[in-house]
């Protein structure tokens, strides 16, 4: 957002992770009967005050508590080290989040399986853990999540050993070459998985016909996992509760379509980047329960958007860099949940815009393409419900920006066409909704422009980079006490003076350009 | 006994509490001297050292232990700042368990790998 080039990604589409971020509860009981215990110190007293006084916590149960914390927090502050972590061997850890964290090998694994049957998530993505240090887990039934993410030194041997932790709901092994035909044979017995996550896992082939019986899987991420074949693809037929299906970047084509198609419980599907075409999209006619669809950079144009036409309940469409034009649009005119298009690198004209102009549950609107004008604005101003609306490379004049009073609710707006000079600044001053503002590329704009936008305190990041702004108009920027990102670049302004400001009057401002 | 609003941690020492009523009738009148590695002596009530079931079985088994006869117990495997936290363990629990403790026990990160050894030993 900062930068001026970067541009595009949907910002709606709903989160992989959240999944990964859950906290888990166990059910059956374990050593010092510590299953009733919850995750942190404070918790404990919380759970056991009242009106009515309850048991009281054991001194045992208060101590493991705090060891939790503790460990928690010396991770967090990255002072854990290999000698640290042998004092918590067996102290009933449940989670340990070790993702990231430096020195991470086969030693810490050893402690980690000593938590046994009380641990119940471990992270330990981009380590150095080896076959040997994964295979120590295999005792720790209770486990329900577990992230490898870029665990090169992991091999399909490794994987396998962990066949028997029938109660993992959540497995992350992403960028992993130890996911291989052989190597997903670990997953057939995972019976209770919900989420895996696999994706650019190189040498995927052969390995998904292992996800067979996964009943319960619910979401599954195959990004850019280079290898899949629309053969593999077939064994997620029987996949019935799936609702997550992400397949960008993956090479499938319309075969596979077929096998989604009847996996009507999908509720996002990301398509991005493959070789879809108008043709293809027959097969998501019968998805009635999709709310998220991304067909970024697919072959699609204007008929294939007739087959979304029943997809009552999408409320995200990615349609970047297509062949779609204005003509297909009217095919999304009856989509009345709609929350978010992105139409950014597509052919849509001004013309095509009047036929979403009704969709008045937009909250986002992607419009970053050299083809619109402020006549194409001018259509969409009964959209008032918007909160963010890019018109990077849009042709907006200042005639134009007269459309964007009526955005009131506007919590990002980019407009860098280049056209927009302090008179059409003006037209912004009063969205005081604002968090984020990108006006870079309009190289009229001046320290005039900065005194008109002092007035949007709720600014969190502010971009005015190629402009002619200069250090004698920084001095505006003092009321903009939320400011966390601020880019100036190629202005006339100085390091030294944005430096001076921070110190001066923007505490929380973290990120600066130039610095 | 616990002034109200104070932290444990900087009540008066265990020593000094008193019982204050609600008695439970298996419970042995009287005080037991609990000993740390270093010898330091701290003085309890034992309805208060009962919070260990470990105390709880030497105090009321029949025939009682050695130690219990001699109203003293030694710990030569807990050192005294561990053995006071536990002693103010003891009486926060009393209190908590009768309604007239609603603060936090204060564990100090320290101390915490410590105490759980001495908690998981007295069974408390």
């Amino acid at each position: 957002m900062g930068s001026a080039c970067s541009r595009k990604r949907g910002q709606l589409l709903v989160d992989e992770e959240d999944l990964y971020s859950a906290r888990f509860s166990k059910s059956s009981s374990f050593k010092w009967l510590l299953h009733t215990l919850p995750r942190s110190g404070s918790d404990v007293h919380r759970k056991v005050q009242g009106p009515v006084p309850a048991r009281c916590p054991s001194l045992m149960e208060l101590c493991v508590a705090k060891v939790r914390e503790v460990f928690n927090e010396l991770v967090e502050w990255n002072i854990l080290t290999e000698e640290l972590l042998g004092a918590f061997r067996d102290c009933a850890l449940q989670d340990i989040c070790l993702a990231d964290y430096p020195g991470v090998r086969d030693a810490w694994m050893e402690v980690a399986a000593s938590q046994g049957q009380s641990l119940l998530s471990v992270d330990i993505s981009c380590s150095d853990v080896t076959d040997g240090g994964l295979n120590q887990l295999k005792d720790c039934i209770n486990l329900q999540s577990l992230s490898c993410n870029y665990c090169d030194q992991i091999s399909e041997h490794g994987l396998k050993t962990l066949s028997g932790l029938s109660n993992v709901t959540s497995l992350s092994f992403k960028k992993c070459s130890a996911v291989t035909a052989e190597g997903a044979k670990a997953f057939a017995n995972m019976v209770n998985l919900g989420s895996l996550d696999l994706e650019r896992c190189p040498k995927i082939h052969g390995g998904l016909v292992h996800l067979k019986g996964l009943r319960k899987l619910e979401k599954l991420n195959l990004r850019y996992c280079n290898g899949i074949t629309d053969s593999d693809m077939k064994h997620l037929s029987g996949l019935s509760k799936l609702a997550h299906l992400n397949l960008e970047g993956c090479a499938v084509t319309a075969a596979c379509l077929e096998v989604i198609s009847g996996l009507v419980m999908l509720k996002v599907l990301n398509l991005g980047f493959n070789y879809i075409t108008d043709a293809c999209l027959v097969h998501l006619k019968e998805l009635i329960n999709l709310e998220c669809l991304n067909l970024d950079s697919c072959k699609i144009g204007d008929e294939g958007l007739a087959h979304l036409k029943g997809l009552l309940k999408l409320r995200s469409l990615e349609l970047s860099d297509t062949e779609v034009g204005s003509n297909g649009l009217r095919h999304l005119s009856g989509l009345r949940n709609l929350q978010s298009i992105n139409l950014s690198f597509t052919l849509v004209t001004d013309i095509g815009l009047k036929k979403i102009s009704g969709l008045n549950s937009l909250r986002s609107l992607n419009l970053d393409n050299r083809q619109i004008t402020d006549n194409g604005l001018a259509a969409l101003t009964c959209l008032t419900g918007l909160t963010h609306l890019d018109l990077f490379g849009a042709r907006i004049t200042d005639a134009g920006t007269n459309c964007l009073k009526y955005f009131k609710n506007l919590q990002s707006l980019e407009v860098c066409g280049g056209l927009i000079t302090d008179a059409g600044v003006k037209n912004i001053k009063d969205l005081k909704a604002l968090t984020l503002l990108n006006l870079s590329q309009n190289g009229n704009l001046t320290d005039k422009s900065l005194e008109l936008i002092s007035g949007l305190t709720a600014l969190v990041s502010l971009n005015v980079s190629n402009s002619r702004v200069s250090n004698s108009g920084l001095h505006h920027l003092k009321p903009l006490q939320n400011l966390r990102s601020l880019s100036l670049e190629s202005c006339k302004v100085t390091a030294i003076e944005i430096k001076k400001l921070q110190l001066a009057a923007l505490p929380n401002l973290v990120s600066v350009r130039p610095e | 006994m616990l002034r109200k609003g104070e932290a444990p941690g900087h009540q008066t020492p265990p020593h000094l509490h008193k019982d204050d009523g609600d008695d439970d009738d298996d419970a042995p009148s009287g005080f037991v001297k609990l000993i740390s590695a270093e010898g330091f002596e701290f003085v309890v009530d034992k309805k208060a050292a009962m919070v260990s079931n470990t105390l709880r079985n030497m105090l009321t088994s029949p025939g009682g232990f050695s130690e219990t006869r001699e109203g003293e117990v030694r710990f030569p495997e807990i050192s005294t700042p561990i053995l006071e936290k536990i002693c103010q363990y003891f009486y926060w629990s009393l209190h908590y368990s009768s309604g007239k403790e609603t603060s936090e026990f204060q564990i100090e990160p320290e101390i915490t790998l410590e105490l759980m050894m001495a908690a998981n030993y007295l069974d408390t």
